[in-house]
């Protein structure tokens, strides 16, 4: 049977599915496994303490029965291995059932062990630890379309490693100055081009972004090319660095194009033009007359990720009171919609939300005042191939499914 | 004259986010003190360049202007091992433009309350703050 994968189209209603403890029921997820990846340590030459907090997941490409991840804190990455068991072998000759050794006079005939099927058990374990890479944070990690390296990088430098090698990484990129008085801008996210693998982006506090290429030279200080919007004075203001400041890159699955999320906008860039964005869309410009306020409890520092879909017609990004937006290249249509429990019962078709600005108000509008800031979406995902998105919300993890897949299963 | 009182509330926020970043679990994050630290430039700017009178004095301002910029940028650029040391004042190379504030006050503390911090020259106030 051969997928047909729809392009979305935001007019599609979105449903939400939920985990339950029918394994064979369409579309119900569970958790799959759950485990403890990296550990608060003491750094006790620099008196600091390095949290525990994950700040990247990236999948491998999969390449035999296992899956296999990177993991990455502030200072450690870790690639992980996640196997299943779902046989066990039975029939030993020497050990009973209980693995205790036979007394050998009581076997007479010799067996061959057979597998027998048992519940499904999942089974991870760290296979490579890549440590002491990083003076400063790690921001991001990415694999290479190569499969065999993957870089990391923190606020000042970028680090090439190879996936079989853990005691030494290649710096491939390095902006700490001479002298730290002169620092103005810091590394915020990269990512590896996904089908050159010699070329890679990353993004600076400043808002630009920096296309290299491994192949001119060792140290990748001088881009190829530099991708940067020139700011727009009639909006200046006091937190102009700040919101300007890119929180997540990605290639689009063509490698045609980036798409950048600052703090109020998502930006498309071709990688053909260098001077600006060919497209802009407003994520919550609603905000822009409240940064102070944002600044003041922190919200304005909030790192929101991105995503494409996979045919790269629609991007999606997270806001804030567990909205997320999902904006349509071809058609110029967007739609806001909400993750949360009381919208989200098992195939409740998703309502399109708005937010109101002023005394114009529809019914079940939210008004900006009202908006809940400790509700944010920072993480969303899509998968590859279809209408399934992922949606991250405070401690809930929120699957979503276009309507028209759905009604074709 | 709004944006005067705008600009020096900015300051202060700014400040206290530096102050606070010091005690933070995992360390300084240096993304996040590089942009508070800018709001803080921009802030002093509009501060010192609007004509209205100002709050506090401000002579010998000019020339404290580039020094600790430079000193806060240091600050944050050195291991930072500095900054979390539980003794107070200095003794390391990366603080040694810091003026003589910080060994008065108790480490882990700001040395002054909000109204007497509104009445000073916020550069003053930085380098008290560490």
């Amino acid at each position: 049977m051969r997928w047909h994968q729809a392009v979305p189209q935001l007019s599609h209603p979105w449903v939400s599915l939920q985990s339950k403890n029918a394994p064979h029921s369409q579309g119900e997820y569970d958790v799959y496994s759950t485990f403890q990846s990296h550990e608060p340590e003491f750094d006790y030459l620099k008196s600091l303490e390095i949290e525990e907090k994950i700040n990247k997941i990236k999948w491998l490409p999969q390449q035999n029965a296992a899956h296999s991840l990177l993991s990455t804190n502030d200072k450690t990455i870790k690639l992980w291995k996640v196997t299943e068991r779902d046989k066990r072998p039975e029939g030993y000759n020497l050990k009973d059932e209980e693995g205790k050794l036979k007394d050998l006079s009581t076997v007479t005939s010799l067996q061959v062990p057979v597998l027998k099927p048992m519940d499904l058990m999942v089974e991870v374990s760290p296979r490579r630890i890549f440590a002491n890479g990083h003076t400063y944070h790690i921001n991001s990690i990415s694999v290479n379309s190569d499969c065999e390296t993957y870089m990391s990088a923190d606020d000042l430098r970028i680090n090439l490693w190879h996936l079989a090698v853990t005691d030494r990484s290649f710096n491939i990129v390095d902006i700490k100055p001479a002298n730290m008085e002169d620092l103005t801008e810091v590394i915020t996210a990269s990512e590896f081009h996904p089908h050159h693998c010699n070329l890679f982006v990353y993004s600076s506090s400043k808002g630009s972004l920096r296309l290299c290429d491994m192949r001119a030279a060792a140290l990748c200080d001088k881009h190829s090319k530099l991708f940067e919007e020139p700011e727009d004075p009639s909006s200046r203001s006091f937190f102009s660095e700040i919101i300007s400041s890119v929180s997540d890159v990605k290639f689009s699955h063509s490698g045609r194009y980036m798409l950048t999320r600052d703090y109020l906008t998502v930006k498309v860039w071709d990688l053909n033009m260098e001077a600006r964005p060919i497209e802009t869309y407003q994520v919550h410009d609603y905000l822009r007359s409240k940064l102070c306020s944002l600044y003041e409890n922190d919200c304005i520092f909030d790192k929101f990720e991105c995503a494409w879909n996979g045919s790269d017609s629609v991007i999606m990004t997270g806001a804030y009171n567990n909205f997320f937006r999902m904006f349509d290249r071809n058609s110029k249509r967007d739609v806001t919609l909400e993750a949360s429990r009381e919208s989200s019962k098992p195939r409740a078709v998703l309502k399109p939300r708005r937010v109101c600005v002023g005394s114009k108000r529809r019914r079940d509008d939210i008004s900006v005042d009202s908006l809940d800031f400790t509700k944010k979406i920072l993480h969303t995902a899509w998968h590859p191939a279809e209408n399934i998105i992922a949606i991250a919300a405070t401690n809930n993890l929120y699957i979503f499914q276009d309507k028209v897949n759905s009604d074709m299963h | 004259m709004e944006f005067k009182l705008e600009a020096h509330r900015i300051v202060s926020i700014s400040l206290g986010k530096i102050y606070n970043s010091r005690v933070q679990r995992g360390g300084i994050k240096l993304h996040k003190n590089l942009l508070v630290s800018l709001v803080l430039r921009s802030a002093r700017q509009v501060y010192l360049s609007d004509p209205c009178p100002g709050l506090y004095l401000e002579d010998g301002e000019e020339e404290m202007e580039t020094g600790n910029v430079a000193n806060l940028i240091s600050i944050f650029g050195s291991s930072f091992s500095g900054l979390l040391r539980k003794s107070p004042g200095g003794g390391r190379e990366e603080e040694e433009g810091e003026e003589s504030g910080p060994e008065a006050a108790e480490p882990g503390q700001i040395c002054c309350d909000k109204p007497v911090l509104r009445d000073i020259n916020p550069w003053s106030t930085a380098i008290v703050a560490f």
